[in-house]
This record gives C-alpha cells, sequence and structure tokens, in this order.
C-alpha cells in the first residue's frame, strides 16, 4: 500500500504515520512530505486537488485525511444511512469529496480511484491522544455535551493537558504527540470504541482498494 | 499584582494617522493592516519614548501646546500609577516628555526597562556584511552587526550560542554549523558549514529568509534580551510552512516558560502582512490587533474583541478572512 497522508500540522501527521503502521500491522510506504491544509475549512479547499493530483500525476493508492471536528456536528451512526448527507458533518462533507472528484476519473496507473481513508478527531487530535489517560475524553462525552449545551472541555484544555503550556513549540508538540500515540500503537482497541471516528478511519484503511 | 508586560496602554493624539485612538498593549503583539496605517507608527512612538525617557525630564511645556502630536503611555503593574506623555514638534520629532507618577523610584526601573527596547526592520543585505567585534553588544535595529554579534555569544554565552545553532540546524537541516571567521581587518565574517559539500556558505551567498531566520533566532536565544522588542514584517522570506516554526522563535521570547527558559518574559510588537501568518493565531487572538484606516484616520482594534469570531472561523481560516476584507484591515480602493 503506498499512502500519502493530509493533515493540518507536521504533529498531526507525525501522528498519523504511527497510527497508519499500527492499523496495517506493518510499515506502510507513506510518502515522505505530507500534504498539507491551513485548518478547516482549507482542508475541503485542497482536497480535491490533492485527490487529482495523487490520481494522475502519482503510483499512491491510498490518501488519508484527517481533521479535526472542532464545534461542527460530530458525525453519527445515521450519518451513514444511504444517500444521507449532513452538510455541516466534516465526516460526510470529506467523503463527498471524494465521491464527487473522483466520480468520473479514468484508470489510471493500474487503480480506478484513490483508497478514500477519513478520519475526524473529535474535538481535536488531542483528545485521541488523550484516550485511555484521561476516562473523561471520548466522542460520546462531546456529543453529550454538545447536547447539553455544556461542553465537557474546550480545545484548549485538551491541549493543555497533553502539551502543559497552550503555547507549545512544534518539537515539544510532536514529542508529546507522539509519545501518547506510543500507547495506542499495540492495542487500538480503546481508541477505536472511544472514538468513532478514529474507528471510520480503521475500516476504510482496511478497506479492499478499488483496481 | 506584578504584570510581566511593560507597557500597558498607548494613546495617541493627531500622531501621524493615528489622530485620536488608543492600544492595549499585550505580551505579544501581532498587528496587522494595510500600508499606511499605523503599524510603523506605533513602533516609531515606541521608539520615541525610549529616547526621551533615557533624557532628564523636562517641563510642562506638552501642556502649553496645543493641536501638536501627543502620545500617552501607561505601564503595567507595578508601575500602573506611572504616565509618560511625549509632545512632538512634528510627526517625525517627538521632543518633550512629561512624566506623571508619585512614585520616583517607579519611573526609575520603567527608564530602565525601556532603555533596553529595541526595534528592528531585519535587512539582508546589512546582515551579510562583515562587522567589527566591537560592535556587538546587541543587534543593530538592521542586523549589520550580525557576525560581530554571533561571534560575541559565542565567546560570551557558549550555552546560549550552542542552543541557537542546534535551532538554526534543526529549521535548516541542510546545513551543519555557523562557521565565524575574523579577517585581517579583524572584522569577523560568518558563514553556514552545509551537509556533503566542503566549503560553508558565505554569508553574501545565502538566501534572504536564511538571514530573516538567523536574525530571529539571535533575538530570541539572547540571555539577556530587551524588555520590549518590537519586529517589522516577521515572515519576510521564510516559507509558508515554516511560518508556524517563526511564530514559535517569538513566542519564545514572550513566553520563556513555555520553552524551558528560566528568565524574564519579553514584550513583544510584531508585524506582519502574511496572512499564512496570522493563520498561525487562530488560538490566541487576543494577540492580534487589527489596525483600521478610514480616509487619513488609522485606529487599533484587538481580533478577541470581535464577539462573531468563533463564526467567521468557520467558514474560512482566519487568514482568509483578513483577506476577503471581514476582518477589516484591508486597503481602501476607490
Amino acid at each position: 500500500m503506498k499512502v500519502a497522508l493530509l493533515s493540518e500540522s507536521p504533529a498531526d501527521e507525525a501522528v498519523l504515520r504511527v497510527l497508519v503502521d499500527a492499523i496495517l500491522g506493518e510499515p506502510a510506504k507513506i510518502t515522505p512530505a505530507g500534504f498539507r491544509a491551513r485548518g478547516w475549512p482549507n482542508v475541503l479547499q485542497v482536497l480535491p486537488a490533492v485527490i487529482r493530483h495523487l490520481h494522475f500525476n502519482t503510483d499512491v493508492d491510498t490518501l488519508v485525511v484527517t481533521c479535526d471536528s472542532d464545534d461542527s456536528p460530530v458525525h453519527t451512526e445515521a450519518h451513514e444511512a444511504p444517500q444521507y448527507y449532513h452538510p455541516h458533518c466534516r465526516m460526510c462533507q470529506l467523503r463527498a469529496v471524494f465521491r464527487q472528484t473522483s466520480k468520473r476519473f479514468p484508470t489510471a496507473h493500474g487503480r480506478l480511484k484513490i483508497r478514500r481513508v477519513v478520519g475526524v478527531a473529535v474535538p481535536a487530535l488531542e483528545a485521541w491522544l488523550l484516550c485511555g489517560r484521561d476516562s473523561d475524553v471520548s466522542e460520546a462525552a462531546w456529543i453529550n455535551g454538545q447536547q447539553a449545551g455544556r461542553l465537557p472541555y474546550t480545545r484548549a484544555e485538551l491541549k493543555f493537558r497533553i502539551y502543559q503550556t497552550e503555547r507549545p513549540s512544534l518539537p515539544h508538540e510532536i514529542e508529546c504527540a507522539l509519545r501518547e500515540t506510543e500507547r495506542h500503537r499495540s492495542d487500538l482497541r480503546r481508541l477505536e470504541y472511544d472514538f468513532p471516528g478514529f474507528a471510520a478511519l480503521m475500516k476504510d484503511l482496511k478497506s479492499p482498494a478499488q483496481t | 499584582m506584578h504584570s510581566v508586560n511593560v507597557i500597558d496602554t498607548v494613546v495617541f493624539h493627531n500622531f501621524k494617522a493615528l489622530r485620536n485612538t488608543s492600544l492595549h498593549l499585550s505580551l505579544f503583539n501581532l498587528v496587522i493592516g494595510p500600508n499606511g496605517s499605523g503599524k510603523t507608527s506605533l513602533i516609531q512612538a515606541l521608539q520615541q519614548l525610549r529616547t526621551l525617557s533615557q533624557f532628564p525630564l523636562g517641563n510642562d511645556m506638552i501642556h502649553t501646546r496645543s493641536g501638536g502630536p501627543e502620545i500617552s503611555f501607561t505601564f503595567s503593574a507595578p508601575y500602573s500609577a506611572v504616565v509618560a506623555q511625549l509632545g512632538c514638534a512634528s510627526d517625525l520629532a517627538c521632543d518633550f516628555m512629561r512624566v506623571e507618577s508619585r512614585d520616583a523610584a517607579a519611573w526609575l526601573k520603567v527608564k530602565s526597562r525601556l532603555a533596553t527596547l529595541r526595534s528592528y526592520v531585519l535587512d539582508h543585505n546589512a546582515m551579510a556584511q562583515s562587522s567589527a567585534p566591537v560592535d556587538s553588544t546587541a543587534l543593530a535595529s538592521n542586523g549589520s552587526n550580525l557576525a560581530a554579534v554571533l561571534a560575541a555569544r559565542r565567546r560570551d554565552a557558549p550555552e546560549a550560542f550552542a542552543r541557537l545553532e542546534a535551532e538554526l540546524l534543526r529549521l535548516l537541516p541542510e546545513f551543519t554549523g555557523i562557521v565565524l571567521d575574523e579577517e585581517s581587518d579583524q572584522r569577523v565574517r560568518f558563514s553556514l558549514g552545509i551537509d556533503g559539500a566542503g566549503e560553508p556558505v558565505r554569508a553574501e551567498n545565502l538566501s534572504q529568509g536564511v538571514f530573516y531566520l538567523l536574525g530571529l533566532l539571535v533575538l530570541s536565544f539572547d540571555p539577556k534580551p530587551p524588555a520590549v522588542v518590537c519586529i517589522e514584517e516577521i515572515d519576510r522570506g521564510i516559507h509558508p510552512r515554516m511560518l508556524r516554526e517563526v511564530r514559535d522563535v517569538l513566542y519564545r521570547l514572550s513566553y520563556p516558560a513555555s520553552f524551558g527558559e528560566k528568565r524574564e518574559p519579553v514584550q513583544v510588537i510584531a508585524t506582519t502582512h502574511s496572512p499564512y501568518m496570522l493563520d498561525q493565531f487562530r488560538d490566541h487572538p487576543d494577540e492580534i490587533v487589527i489596525t483600521q484606516k478610514i480616509g487619513h484616520e488609522a485606529r487599533f482594534e484587538r481580533l478577541s474583541d470581535r464577539a462573531d469570531l468563533p463564526e467567521l472561523l468557520r467558514d474560512g481560516t482566519l487568514g482568509d478572512m483578513w483577506f476577503s476584507g471581514v476582518l477589516g484591515g484591508v486597503p481602501e480602493e476607490r
């Protein structure tokens, strides 16, 4: 499997590299320079061009895209219904971009389309990093908080719990993120269970390629 | 309560385009706005404060004037009772200062901190030049004594120099080290060792961005930095993907504890015209100052005062919102 990554920061990309290997159970061939978006909704803006570039100009077969949900509606089981599309759910939006962009692609480099792998961290990647360490942090806790109008934590609080500062340097951010990701490497089940936005990424990555 | 800021507020009256506006300064301030909207004027005002604060206090002539530019400064706790007022003969020359304070010792302490204030408009051509070793106490405003400052730092603060060098090599991994040479005329010249090549790259052959990054690192890793640092165009010459690193280099000045540094924080006033740079401050809108210019008059606004900011960020990045004009701080079109 030849994998490309599209993420919002070098720290996110470092985490993704570890998680992709852990999901596949072996080191993937991940392109050295990841694609980068400047936060949401820039991910949506650059994604079609990245998909087209990978399809026609490279032999990459898989594109992994992740973003934070921030305070957008969380993707739920109801969104998985056939033909369902939630206009503000980032998972639905990213999947739609994949679908629409590659709808009429001709076969190139031996594959019909790039394998779509989408993950949405609720509300931010730091929640994935805290999974298993901080029992208060889970996708369900966030959804319950959204419904109750009282969020259990803020994105800034999650970041502080990981980095111990509101302004981590990039190397410190990457170091802390990788340290936490190491906990997940050998056993992804807790992350998969507590964060359906990650489970979706796992499922996509394990799906067969469309040739 | 003791504040880490030095300058708390600046109030402008008829100073260039800043006809009637004020600004509360935070510890870190990134000022954005169109050309001619008062970003540089703000920094010039701070320079005038530094200069005049070092002279013996004058009389009350400022109050006998009328209509001339005036700038007032207040300072952060524990010096919040000190007010310094500058009177200017013109937009270019402030020549009077009056200090209101019941506590003379407080003013002396403020004055000693203001004496260290530095402002920078780095110039890569000047930075490439060799420099005299005596000219090395602080980086010159255009960075022209960069080589001498590096040599002095290596000699006087080898640990700080080593950390600066390590950070440079992390950011620009194609280089292997800073090489300093004293020439026959005793001037100091620097070059950067390069991976896999014999000869180091001489300063005059380095790219602009390398100079600007090196200049920022020299400031950021200064073991005894100024209390206040003003830097114009912090993104200049730097690849957009490196701007997060530039932000971190500057944050090191203002938030040393976050970077494992044990020294006083530095109050930073920086300017940029880059939407990509602005994107780096999405989580800290309280650090963004937008200059709004209408006609010939400009005023300051804090981005965090925008009540609708969370909604705006759902529709685009901070940089996109600035470019679009939604945040203001864009050139007028006629």
